[in-house]
């Protein structure tokens, strides 16, 4: 049964567990007695107009025992549902609710709905290394689709959004029945968003410096990166951060090698040696050898390649923040100097 | 299946304003679409249903292609309020109040009857199975970015596979609709006005990082 006239703010407080009571299927109900077709178990999409009405649709489709999907750009979700990867009786779709797709800048952080796609983050001048990085997400396709909040929630391990975040510091914002919340990102991936929560906006400080966001794998326009490397720079804070993604479950912090960089870089000028290029790649190769868990084995190539390409790419990153003084004739830093899309 | 046109955008966007809200699958309610300026009516299709679905099986429009169902190969390419969009990335019932654009709605003149005629021209088609998928993308980027670059038209096509071609006569294509075009706005300063415009962000964007 398809509602009308529940996007009506009056119609909807107050009578959304109403209207889910009517909507959804009692829990009870088998999943056989409703029709499965190319569309899967799904029986009821609610499509809320406010994050307070998605909050209450979520919490009463939650409480109803109902399996819930939170529905953004569907670039994941719903090819999942199609081939049964993913099933859900309801769906919470958030594509009206246009609070969620607000960016906004504060004197030090930038806030960034949920709702904001790729293609709106690839033309944000206040955040041109974000912005890079999501020019190379998918396709113009899932780029116009595709959405931040997605990328939180599906969590790929080599999700290029997740790499530059967890290098960014970055902060979740979640609203639930509870009210709202703010987790930094690591404790967000791992604890996994609370069933009756939403998440509304990701929140990282203004860039202080370069940030370079590099990634590897198959054709972009239709596959995942398999290794992804953000290394972003504050020049005031004199501090660099590596985050490598694709190797463990989620991305992983490269500590070792942001230490060695604040000892080694020139903070005055940006300098740094060749020398010092080439041990910060080897750094990230000997973290990335003990990141847990790791992924599995499997299509996205042996964890020895990824361990490489990881080091391979930091390097790179690395060298492209800074001003790297000549390498010594014939010496492999230049292939990361020399940059190039990997 | 029932089409009504729709009175213009604002039709379209209010019959789904008060259709919306939520929907469940008794088959006996329905939403509509605005596909190629139709309000089409949907009944009996699944909630779960992708919107290339419920084109191509509830509505019989068939402008749009069914193959990878993975939002990869661009052969369901649509305009979903105007920009690019794999239908089948899209829960049809989530897309009641946009304006759905298939290949078969782009128009019978300008730029759309342009692509469609260098396509032929210049012998993008082999098999034809990825062509509405690429007409569409490709009148979206030359509307966006009338003078786009080699790279730049590489970049906006790479969500769009064509296993025939090669993909050279389809570049070709492209550069032959720019250059009709082109010939036709020259002169046009507003036009040349934009372009530049463009191209001073592109390269101010995809420069190195910032300086020292």
């Amino acid at each position: 049964m398809f509602r009308r006239g529940s996007d009506r703010a009056g119609a909807v407080h107050g009578p959304a567990h109403t209207v889910l009571a009517a909507v959804l299927p009692p829990a009870a109900v088998p999943v056989g007695v409703v029709p499965v077709t190319a569309g899967g178990t799904t029986s009821a999409m609610f499509r809320p107009r406010t994050v307070g009405e998605a909050v209450e649709m979520l919490a009463a489709a939650h409480d109803s025992g109902a399996a819930v999907a939170l529905l953004g750009g569907g670039t994941d979700l719903v090819p999942a549902l199609r081939s049964g990867e993913r099933a859900a009786e309801v769906v919470v779709a958030l594509r009206r609710v246009l609070e969620l797709r607000v960016r906004g800048a504060g004197a030090d952080s930038l806030t960034i709905g949920a709702g904001v796609t790729y293609t709106d983050l690839a033309g944000w001048s206040l955040s041109p290394g974000l912005a890079r990085a999501a020019r190379v997400v998918g396709s113009v396709q899932i780029r116009n689709t595709g959405t931040v909040g997605g990328a939180l929630g599906s969590a790929r391990p080599a999700g290029d959004l997740l790499t530059f975040l967890t290098a960014a510091d970055a902060e979740v914002l979640t609203t639930s029945p509870r009210g709202s919340d703010r987790l930094p990102l690591p404790r967000f991936l791992a604890e996994g968003l609370a069933p009756d929560a939403l998440v509304t906006a990701v929140r990282l400080a203004r860039p202080g410096g370069p940030q370079v966001y590099l990634k590897i794998g198959e054709r972009q326009a239709a596959y995942p990166a398999v290794v992804s490397c953000a290394v972003l720079v504050d020049r005031v804070r004199h501090r660099l951060t590596c985050a490598v993604g694709g190797v463990g479950l989620l991305p992983a912090r490269m500590e070792a090698a942001e230490r060695y960089a604040r000892d080694e870089v020139d903070w005055s000028t940006g300098t740094v040696s060749s020398a010092a290029a080439r041990r910060f790649g080897d750094l990230v190769v000997e973290a990335a050898t003990r990141i847990t868990p790791a992924l599995p084995a499997g299509p996205r190539g042996s964890a020895e390649y990824r361990w490489h390409a990881a080091g391979v790419l930091a390097g790179r990153a690395f060298a492209r923040c800074l001003h790297v003084t000549a390498p010594p004739a014939s010496g492999p830093v230049g292939d990361f100097a020399a940059g190039g899309q990997p | 299946m029932t089409a009504v046109p729709a009175d213009g955008l604002d039709a379209g966007a209010e019959g789904a304003d008060r259709a919306g809200g939520a929907a469940g699958a008794d088959g006996g309610e329905s939403y509509r679409l605005n596909v190629d300026g139709f309000l089409r009516t949907v009944n009996g299709a699944s909630i779960g249903d992708s919107l290339l679905t419920v084109l191509r099986d509830t509505l019989g429009v068939t402008a749009v292609k069914d193959a990878c169902e993975q939002g990869r190969c661009g052969a369901c390419s649509v305009l979903l309020d105007g920009r690019l969009a794999a239908s089948c990335t899209v829960l049809a019932a989530d897309a009641d109040g946009t304006r759905v654009v298939t290949v078969a709605g782009l128009g019978g003149a300008g730029l759309a009857r342009a692509v469609r005629a260098m396509f032929l021209a210049e012998g993008a088609v082999q098999c034809g199975f990825c062509t509405p998928g690429f007409v569409v993308a490709v009148t979206d980027l030359l509307t966006r970015h009338p003078d786009a670059d080699e790279e730049e038209i590489r970049e906006a096509l790479a969500g769009n596979i064509c296993r025939c071609t090669g993909y050279g006569r389809i570049l070709a294509a492209v550069r032959a609709v720019q250059a009709e075009r082109g010939a036709l706005r020259s002169g046009d300063a507003h036009s040349s006005g934009e372009t530049q415009r463009h191209g001073e962000t592109q390269r101010h964007s995809d420069g190195g990082p910032d300086g020292w």
